[in-house]
């Protein structure tokens, strides 16, 4: 059945349509963090994080007038489902931080777990995030210029930043909170994603052939290869899917956070090395194409 | 066959370190996000603000262990980490205050003659700060005082009315007359009236210049008149200030409160103690992160991660099984062999596992089932262009390594990445998901490779029905060879 639907679709002469797609998905990604913003942890910005274990049965407000006065109206309190409750404050020192933990463990006779970071190490945070999403897209653009040929490059590059933005723009939307925890499943995004790329990419590369560069008959080649791979693509994103649900389902915030952001990034990475990778590489090619008539021409 | 050996020696030595080596339970190490504990992150500092030294990390590093040690906690774990952070990671205690207070503390001790004091009794607890800044501004005023020669330490200390705090501001000189290198040991002690305090104990040269220095107040105070005091210092705290009524030698000094019925409270005198035995941190240290997980909490955590990454791993082979027929039996034959070895590795070399670390476990399952699924999708689509199942099957592993090895370069580097960029607990995802992605080279393509070979070496055939390949989707052999997989 998947063969019969595949086989009638047109991946690369359509890119309009999968492209305005993305577009709209993207624009109200991009239009909610302009409006919203992330809503970062405390590991970017410094804070402290209570975890409130067996709070047998308190409402939020109980446990907001659990804390010490001077905390109660800053503090941001999240139940977590059953009688856990999270709690989080602006940056304070290690006396205030056992002021409150111990206050909350006499008020609402909970186990407290804490902790808390120094808004100057959440920059250090930041900026070690930062660097390494950038790193990782230089690298794999070197890796696959080495592997393939620049323009698969490209095409993986504008892929990898659709997944980003759409997850950013996931983010910003549902308004959860974008931590340490996000940019590192936001990595592992980018090379599952990749990884999907690649499986195309080689299939393309296999196909490809000898002769030289034809419009018509490399997109042919395209969308042949990616109906030859495009259940493996599905497959795969399921079978990763699984357990990734299973960690949302089951575990506990770090874990569950974890593989919200895998779950966002792995459907767009599916998404868009079939349906952006592949008719990017195409335009791209047929650019240089053009490009390099033109130079011909005039020459 | 060499292969199916090396799985069968492979798994008989995981059985061994996972069950026989020790209890089961107590096989796996747990980070402390999973077991309970304290872990703080410090950064080391100097105040003229040039960059600390490898060997002064690894001082502080040394004299932190000690402190800790001092604490009698089991099995602390202090790592340098980067260029000028301290990780200390201690299991089993909840109270991160002191742990703090302990490891944190520069210890800078210094002796000082007292030029000029000021003091308010009773301040409630609020207006400490503005107290001080009163007292500063009185000071200052002070004919005793000179900008540059002198610098003013406070001394905040529960007041003996039982009310609010006492303030006392000090003018002392810059540069103490005696540092913390006068100093042999100190001990914990109780005066005639059973008051805790801490005693010190100065080598030859401490005691000899700490006699210059009391004999030096005692003839100052005789001259102006007035009692003179001695001011014992601690990172720019005042600790004590005792008045000096004659020279002092032979080296013995303490540090007590007389204005308290205990003496000095248990844990202060216990963090003194501590941190003076040990000596001063070559660099200061700010205080990066702290974490306090409960051991709840860790159970919790632990228990909701394995029933996660229990369920997922299930239903994945539920999935294979339901996809590929008999090649999914192969595939999770191996997926379980490499569930098994992972956790072998993970005991053996030994790996912390904490929360992240299971989530990196729970994609390498993923990763390990994606191999199989890229070879065996390879294998139907040989299978439906008429090919024999040997022949698809040669051609499905031959062409779908090339492709998985590209893939998981393409994860290797994201982990890499991971690992080299960052610190602490996203390590351990690093690492768990690289090791899980090169050992699921091995089971999921050498492994079920061999199984399959094993199948058909018996003579078992396996029809594409078998394979979950309907027989309707199979091509008869094209005549004339056409585009490849076009239809």
């Amino acid at each position: 059945m998947l063969d019969r639907i595949f086989s009638r679709v047109d991946f690369v002469g359509n890119w309009r349509v999968w492209f305005a797609l993305s577009g709209v998905m993207l624009a109200l990604g991009i239009g909610a963090l302009a409006v919203n913003g992330l809503n970062f942890g405390i590991d970017f910005e410094g804070g402290a994080k209570f975890t409130a274990q067996g709070a047998g049965g308190a409402s939020v407000q109980e446990v907001r007038e659990a804390l010490p006065q001077e905390y109660q109206g800053s503090a941001i309190i999240q139940q977590l489902g059953g009688e856990n409750y999270e709690i989080r404050t602006p940056p304070i020192d290690t006396q205030e931080q056992t002021q409150i933990q111990q206050a909350l463990q006499r008020e609402l006779g909970a186990e407290v777990s804490v902790t808390t970071i120094s808004p100057t190490f959440g920059l250090q945070i930041r900026d070690e995030a930062l660097q390494a999403v950038a790193a990782a897209l230089l690298i794999i653009v070197a890796f696959i210029s080495f592997r393939f040929e620049f323009a698969f490059a490209i095409a993986a590059l504008a892929a990898l930043t659709h997944d980003i933005l759409i997850t950013l723009g996931v983010y910003a939307l549902v308004g959860r909170e974008f931590n340490l925890v996000t940019v590192v499943a936001l990595l592992t995004v980018l090379g599952y994603s990749l990884y999907d790329t690649v499986i195309i990419f080689d299939r393309i590369r296999e196909n490809a052939p000898a002769l030289g560069y034809n419009r018509r008959r490399f997109d042919a080649m395209i969308n042949t290869s990616i109906r030859q791979v495009v259940r493996r693509s599905l497959y795969t994103s399921m079978s990763t899917l699984i357990p990734i649900t299973a960690l949302l389902i089951f575990g506990e915030a770090t874990l569950s956070d974890f593989a919200f952001a895998l779950l966002v990034g792995i459907v767009a990475g599916t998404y868009s090395s079939i349906f952006i990778a592949s008719p990017v590489l195409s335009l791209f090619k047929a650019w240089r194409d053009r490009r390099a008539k033109a130079a011909k021409a005039s020459a | 066959m060499i292969i199916l050996g090396a799985v069968v020696v492979l798994i008989a030595i995981a059985a061994y370190v996972i069950f026989l080596r020790q209890p089961v339970t107590e096989a796996t190490q747990l980070g402390l996000d999973l077991s309970g504990g304290v872990s703080v992150t410090m950064e080391g500092y100097r105040t003229d603000g040039t960059p600390v030294t490898r060997e002064e990390m690894e001082t502080a590093a040394g004299v932190i262990s000690q402190r800790v040690d001092r604490l009698g906690v089991t099995e602390p774990e202090i790592q340098i980490q980067g260029e000028d952070q301290i990780v200390v990671n201690i299991p089993g205690i909840t109270d991160a205050e002191q742990a703090v207070e302990v490891i944190g503390r520069t210890a800078q001790l210094g002796f000082y003659p007292v030029l000029a004091a000021d003091f308010q009794q009773a301040v409630p607890e609020g207006e400490v700060y503005q107290v001080r800044e009163e007292i500063q501004n009185r000071l200052e005023n002070d004919p005793a005082y000179e900008e540059g020669e002198t610098k003013i330490l406070f001394e905040v200390s529960e007041s003996r009315t039982g009310e609010g705090m006492d303030v006392i501001g000090y003018v002392l000189p810059e540069q103490p007359a005696l540092t913390g290198a006068g100093l042999e040991r100190a001990f914990l002690d109780r005066d005639e009236a059973g008051r805790l305090r801490v005693g010190m104990e100065l080598n030859n040269e401490g005691a000899r210049e700490f006699g210059d220095l009391t004999q030096q107040i005692v003839s100052e105070s005789l001259a102006r008149g007035t009692p003179g005091q001695l001011a014992i210092v601690l990172d720019e705290e005042v600790v004590s200030a005792p008045t000096v009524n004659e020279p002092i030698y032979g080296g013995q000094v303490v540090i007590e409160n007389t204005g308290l019925p205990g003496g000095l409270p248990q844990d202060e005198a216990r963090e003194l103690e501590v941190v003076l035995n040990t000596g001063a941190l070559p660099i200061n240290m700010e205080v990066l992160q702290v974490s306090t997980i409960g051991p709840t909490l860790g159970a919790d955590s632990l228990r909701a991660g394995l029933t996660a990454a229990l369920v997922g791993f299930g239903l994945v082979l539920l999935f294979l099984l339901f996809i590929y027929r008999a090649l999914g039996v192969v595939a999770d034959l191996a997926l379980l062999i490499y569930a098994f070895l992972l956790w072998g590795l993970i005991v053996a070399i030994p790996i912390t596992v904490t929360l992240p670390g299971i989530a990196g476990i729970v994609l390498a399952i993923g990763v390990a089932a994606d191999a199989n699924i890229v070879i065996f999708e390879r294998i139907r689509e040989e299978v439906r262009r008429g090919k024999t199942t040997r022949t698809a099957i040669q051609i499905g592993y031959q062409k779908g390594f090339r492709a998985i090895l590209d893939g998981n370069i393409t994860t290797l580097i994201a982990a890499f990445i991971l690992f080299a960029l960052s610190s602490g607990q996203v390590r351990g995802f690093a690492v768990l998901l690289t090791l899980g992605v090169l050992l699921s080279m091995f089971t999921a393509v050498a492994v079920t490779r061999a199984l399959l070979g094993v199948i058909s070496s018996r003579g078992i055939q396996l029809s594409p029905a078998a394979m979950g390949v309907r027989k309707d989707a199979i091509e008869a052999p094209p005549k004339t060879p056409g585009p490849a997989g076009v239809r």
